[in-house]
Parts: C-alpha cells; sequence; structure tokens
C-alpha cells in the first residue's frame, strides 16, 4: 500500500513532479554528452597517437632511447620482421630507422627527427599516405625524396620540389649532410608533430648512417585486439629478446594520464550536475511535505508509525529519480550513438584544436561503465536528496500537524 | 457495571511551558465507561481538542496520565502508542482528513492493511463498513469526488475498520449541513448502540450535544460540569 500511496503521490502535483522529472532528464543528458563529447576528444587524441604516431608495441634497442643515437639498432630486422607478420593477432608491423637531425631549407634551418620507413608497411601502419595535402606519398622512386609537414614547409618556406638539406650524426660520429626533395607535404591531426616529423626512404638513410640493410631502429606494431596487448609483449620478448618492448602507455605515459584524469573528471562532472539536482529535488520534496503536514499527521493518528512514513516520502523520491533517470540516459546513450557516427564538426576551431593535438571532427563516445556511474550516483542522488524532506516530515506531532491549515 | 475505558487522571497541558505558558487544560479527572455516547463542550479555547487528543494519545500530558482499557498510555514509547491508537482507537477529524489519492474502499481498507488483514477477509469488511455507512455506491469514488458528508461517513468507517473500543471525534459535524450531519449521527449512534463502541466527541454543535447521553463542559481547561441525559 505504500508503493501505492507513494507513486500516487507524486502525481497530485503533476506540473511540479514533471519538472524534477525534466530537470533528471535534462541533467542525466547533459552529464552523459558534457562526458561523451570530452571523451570522444580525448580518444581520438588517444587514437591518433597510437595509430599514426606510437603504434600499440614499439621495440629498441634498450641503449637508443636514452642515447638517441642511432647506433643502437636492433639486428636481424627482416627475420624478426616475418615472424611477427606470421602472427594473426597482429595486424600491421613496420621497421623504422631513426635519428635525430637538422634541416636547412634556403633561409632557416631546424630540429627534426628523421624517420627512414618503408613506404609501403607503413600504409597500413602510421597511415601517412592518407594525410598527404600536396604531392604524392614516395611515388617517384627517387631514393632522396622527403615527406614533411605542412607547418615545418611554411616555417622553412619551402614548397613541393624544393630542396632541402638533413644534416645528422652517421653511426661512426660523424657528421653527414645529404640533399633531398620535398616530395609530398602532408598535414596529420596533431600540427605539433607535423612540425617535427620528417620522412624518408629506409634504404638511404640505412645506407647515409653506414648502417645494415637488416638493421632497424625501432620495431612498431599495431594489435587487432587491445586485449592481447600483454600477450603479444611477452610474445615479443621472445621474438627480440635483448629488446626494450614496451606499450603505448610506457611510450607515452601522458595517454594513460588523460584516462585516469578522465575517470576522476567523470566524477566531478557527475557531481556537480547531481549535486544541483540535489538541491531542486530536495525543494520540491521539502515543499510537498510541507503542504500535507495535516494529512501525515492524520496518518500517524491512524496507526502509520514513522519508520513507514519516513519510506513512503523516500519512495517518492525514488520514483521520481527512477523515472527521469532511465529516460534521461537512453535520451544520452541516443545522442551519443547518433553523435558517434556523424560526429560533430568543429572545423571553424581547427586550428586550435590541431595545436592541441585534437581533431576538428569529434565523434562523441562513453564506454559502458561510465554509464553505470552515472546511473548509480543519480540512485545515490535521489536517496539522499529524500533524506532531509523524510526527515522533517519524521519531525511532525500529529496533534500540531491536524490542526495545521 | 460497565468497565472504565478511559481514564484520565489528573490531567494537565501547558503550551509554551518556558516562554509564555498557556494552561489548556489544568488538572482534568475524567472517567468514561465503556458504551458511553460523550459529548465534550465548551467555548473556544476551552481545551476540549487537547483534552481529546491527549485521550486519544496524540498529545502528551504536561502532568497526569490517561489510561485505556486498562493500559496507561502516557506511559507508552511513541512506536508503541502509534501501534496502541491503530487497534484501539477510531478517529473522526472535522476536516475529514482522507488520504486524497485513494479511493473510498482503500481510505478505509488502510488501517486493516497496516494490521496485516489478509486481502479477502479486509474487502469484506471494507465493503460491510461503507454499506453501514450508505456508501456501496462510492466506494471507487476518490475523496474529491465525495461531498463532505460522504467523505466524513468514509472517515466514520475507516475509524470503524479496526473494530476499536473507541471512537474520538473532533468537531466532526463542524465543516457538514444539516442532513448530512443528521445522517452521520444517526449512523454514529446506532454503532454505539449495536456494537457498544464508545464515541467521545469535542463539539460545539447543538445536534451532537441533543445525541449524547452525556455531557462534560469545559471552561478555561477545566471541567465546569458532566452531566447525564436522555437523547432526543
Amino acid at each position: 500500500m505504500l508503493f501505492q500511496i507513494a507513486w500516487r503521490n507524486i502525481w497530485r502535483n503533476k506540473a511540479r513532479s514533471l519538472v524534477v522529472i525534466s530537470s533528471i532528464i535534462i541533467g542525466v543528458w547533459a552529464g552523459i554528452f558534457i562526458l561523451s563529447f570530452s571523451w570522444g576528444m580525448y580518444k581520438n587524441n588517444i587514437d591518433e597517437s597510437v595509430y599514426i604516431q606510437l603504434s600499440h608495441i614499439q621495440i629498441h634497442h634498450p641503449t637508443f632511447k636514452e642515447e638517441n643515437d642511432s647506433k643502437y639498432t636492433i639486428t636481424n630486422t627482416d627475420e624478426k620482421m616475418k615472424q611477427f607478420q606470421a602472427d594473426n593477432r597482429i595486424a600491421s608491423v613496420s621497421s623504422r630507422v631513426i635519428s635525430p637531425g637538422m634541416i636547412t631549407s634556403p633561409t632557416t634551418a631546424s630540429g627534426v627527427k628523421i624517420y627512414g620507413i618503408n613506404p609501403s608497411s607503413e600504409v597500413t601502419q602510421i597511415r601517412l599516405n592518407e594525410y598527404v595535402s600536396q604531392g604524392a606519398y614516395f611515388d617517384s622512386g627517387k631514393e632522396n625524396e622527403m615527406l614533411i609537414g605542412e607547418k615545418l614547409a611554411k616555417k622553412l618556406k619551402v614548397k613541393l620540389k624544393s630542396k632541402v638539406v638533413l644534416t645528422f650524426t652517421n653511426t661512426k660520429s660523424e657528421i653527414i649532410s645529404a640533399a633531398f626533395r620535398i616530395g609530398g607535404i602532408y598535414r596529420s591531426k596533431n600540427i605539433s608533430l607535423d612540425e617535427v616529423n620528417v620522412y624518408v626512404q629506409q634504404k638511404h638513410l640505412q645506407e647515409l648512417l653506414e648502417l645494415k640493410p637488416s638493421e632497424s631502429n625501432e620495431i612498431a606494431i599495431l594489435v587487432k585486439d587491445e586485449k592481447e596487448l600483454d600477450t603479444i609483449k611477452n610474445f615479443s620478448v621472445g621474438v627480440v629478446p635483448n629488446g626494450k618492448i614496451e606499450d603505448w602507455k610506457e611510450l607515452s605515459p601522458e595517454l594513460e594520464m588523460i584516462i585516469e584524469s578522465f575517470n576522476l573528471y567523470t566524477y566531478i562532472i557527475s557531481g556537480i550536475i547531481l549535486l544541483a539536482l540535489t538541491f531542486g529535488i530536495i525543494n520540491t520534496m521539502l515543499m510537498s511535505v510541507l503542504e500535507r503536514i495535516r494529512e501525515l499527521g492524520m496518518l500517524m493518528a491512524i496507526g502509520l508509525n514513522k519508520r513507514k512514513i519516513f519510506i513512503m516520502i523516500m519512495l517518492e523520491t525514488f520514483y521520481i529519480t527512477l523515472i527521469g533517470t532511465p529516460i534521461g540516459l537512453l535520451t544520452g546513450w541516443l545522442t551519443v550513438t547518433i553523435l558517434g557516427r556523424t560526429g560533430i564538426n568543429l572545423s571553424m576551431f581547427s586550428e586550435g584544436l590541431a595545436s592541441y593535438g585534437f581533431s576538428s571532427m569529434i565523434y562523441p563516445a562513453l564506454d559502458h561503465d561510465k554509464y553505470v556511474i552515472i546511473v548509480g550516483m543519480c540512485i545515490i542522488t535521489g536517496i539522499l536528496s529524500a533524506i532531509y524532506p523524510a526527515y522533517k516530515a519524521l519531525q511532525l506531532n500529529p496533534s500540531e500537524a491536524i490542526r495545521k491549515i | 457495571m460497565a468497565q472504565t475505558i478511559i481514564d484520565a487522571h489528573n490531567v494537565s497541558k501547558t503550551f509554551n511551558p518556558k516562554t509564555v505558558p498557556v494552561h489548556a487544560v489544568q488538572n482534568v479527572h475524567v472517567h468514561i465507561e465503556e458504551g458511553e455516547f460523550v459529548a465534550l463542550v465548551g467555548p473556544s479555547g476551552s481545551g476540549k481538542s487537547t483534552l481529546l487528543n491527549m485521550m486519544g494519545g496524540l498529545d502528551e500530558p504536561t502532568a497526569g496520565s490517561v489510561i485505556i482499557d486498562g493500559v496507561e498510555i502516557t506511559e507508552l514509547s511513541e512506536n508503541k502508542l502509534i501501534d496502541f491508537r491503530l487497534h484501539n482507537i477510531g478517529f473522526v477529524f472535522q476536516s475529514f482528513n482522507l488520504i486524497p489519492v485513494l479511493t473510498a474502499k482503500e481510505n478505509v481498507g488502510f488501517v486493516l492493511q497496516l494490521q496485516h488483514m489478509p486481502k479477502a477477509e479486509r474487502e469484506k469488511r471494507v465493503l460491510t463498513l461503507l454499506e453501514e455507512v450508505g456508501l456501496e455506491d462510492k466506494i471507487n469514488s476518490k475523496p474529491g469526488e465525495l461531498s463532505g458528508g460522504q467523505q466524513q461517513r468514509v472517515a466514520v468507517a475507516r475509524a470503524l475498520a479496526s473494530k476499536p473500543k473507541i471512537i474520538l471525534a473532533d468537531e466532526p459535524t463542524a465543516n457538514l449541513d444539516s442532513k448530512s450531519a443528521a445522517n452521520l449521527l444517526d449512523i454514529m449512534a446506532k454503532l454505539n448502540k449495536e456494537e457498544k463502541i464508545t464515541f467521545l466527541f469535542s463539539t460545539h454543535d447543538q445536534r451532537v450535544i441533543k445525541k449524547a447521553r452525556r455531557v462534560i463542559t469545559l471552561v478555561d481547561g477545566k471541567v465546569a460540569s458532566d452531566v447525564q441525559q436522555i437523547p432526543s
């Protein structure tokens, strides 16, 4: 009977209950949207970093990253690559030769990271070919062809087909200068990387560095399923026993931090929204209790004990929360699903977003566990919001309450 | 010889004892026997509602004790008192005080549900009670769909639901027209006669006073007179 009375009580003042339910719906929806939008941005940033820059796993000579010297290599790369390629858990694998250096144009110079890549294997790895905005992706067949970022090209004041000079140290610690021609200019979604990374043919860079054809500085692996990451790392130990094997979280701890801070962000944003909702619910339920004082007094007089009065008020709030939360959740989920497919185009802010490594197309996304957190927090909010009005009802003295006009 | 059902012994009630004390009831002794039909009368502010509330365990006396059917209710804990009221006392209030979201049937059955009466038995009793008060055709009407007289009859049926020994009614006819008031009083008088339920009214209404067999008059919180009469 208490359940029935509580249910009917919330419909006594339909407009008021609907306002509270609507505020819960909007609150839950807003929470989901803000979180999914933020996570969409971060996820995009992480994916860009993993798929365009880092890959899931990188293997180096143990000293390579500390010394930043291309003489620290992984040997017999071809053989190792074949072992990785034979594993069907691995989506793609490529080897790179890397050297820090200086790029010089007729007008200026800049520090760069020179990647010697195998263009065909990188098509499925860093997909640089997709980001070429001018020229082509290593199609001339010339060994001195080079790909540079749009921002770097602007800085160097060079154009397609311009000649630039790369200066770096070879494995014998001799300074080498070599002329390259810009065959393509790319624009990735991370402008800061575009300014630093330049790409040349691996074979040519190996020759300049005086490395053997089977030597490389980096093996990068993309896995098919990220859940397999740890097992593939273990497998990599067998293939490259002396290599330093790191996954993307180890390579870029700031990405891991983004995920952790987002989890915290989830609680903070949800908390703020729910705090605002709490006051709305308390206010409404308090009004509902105060205008029913005589009725509550009568209920106590005829034999409804205070525990049951408390439960009844709690149930009323709980019902309101229980109606609003799933609707808010559903509208939020629908919004995320639809916008997750179509994306939100923020191209008018593309420059600013790109400078922080964010794409101008945001695809909102939210993991299921975040929905569970939001639902849990809404239910807790409903319960907490009900306590004060229910407590106020318990303070009533039946005889005084009945006399209230 | 009839048994004493209510014994208010030297009962006093003072409101605001620490600020501006108002002595609503002072040293009142009232004994009411089983099956009596008593009107508690007096001018406004004479303390009749306060005395009625104390006799029903809704208010706690500042001094004195109230014994109902051998139980000193002033000694009971809050929850035990609520439970005692549920099983022993029926209330009828001036402004009906029905639960607006429940139908007449549900309002009457509510008390029985609190007593955990099985559904079939409960429904049978509710129908009997609503028939007794002449509302068998209004069982599914909510209070807002009933007239004042009909609502008060539902309140009487609710008060009777738990088969209490006592019904306390605070100005039950104050908001009713003459016809409804007469009808209600006839029902109450019949129940008093046939089921030996003790009725205690606080009232100004001459129609109620004329029906009573005993009239206790309060003035300034004290019993001014206590007389037996032949009801008209």
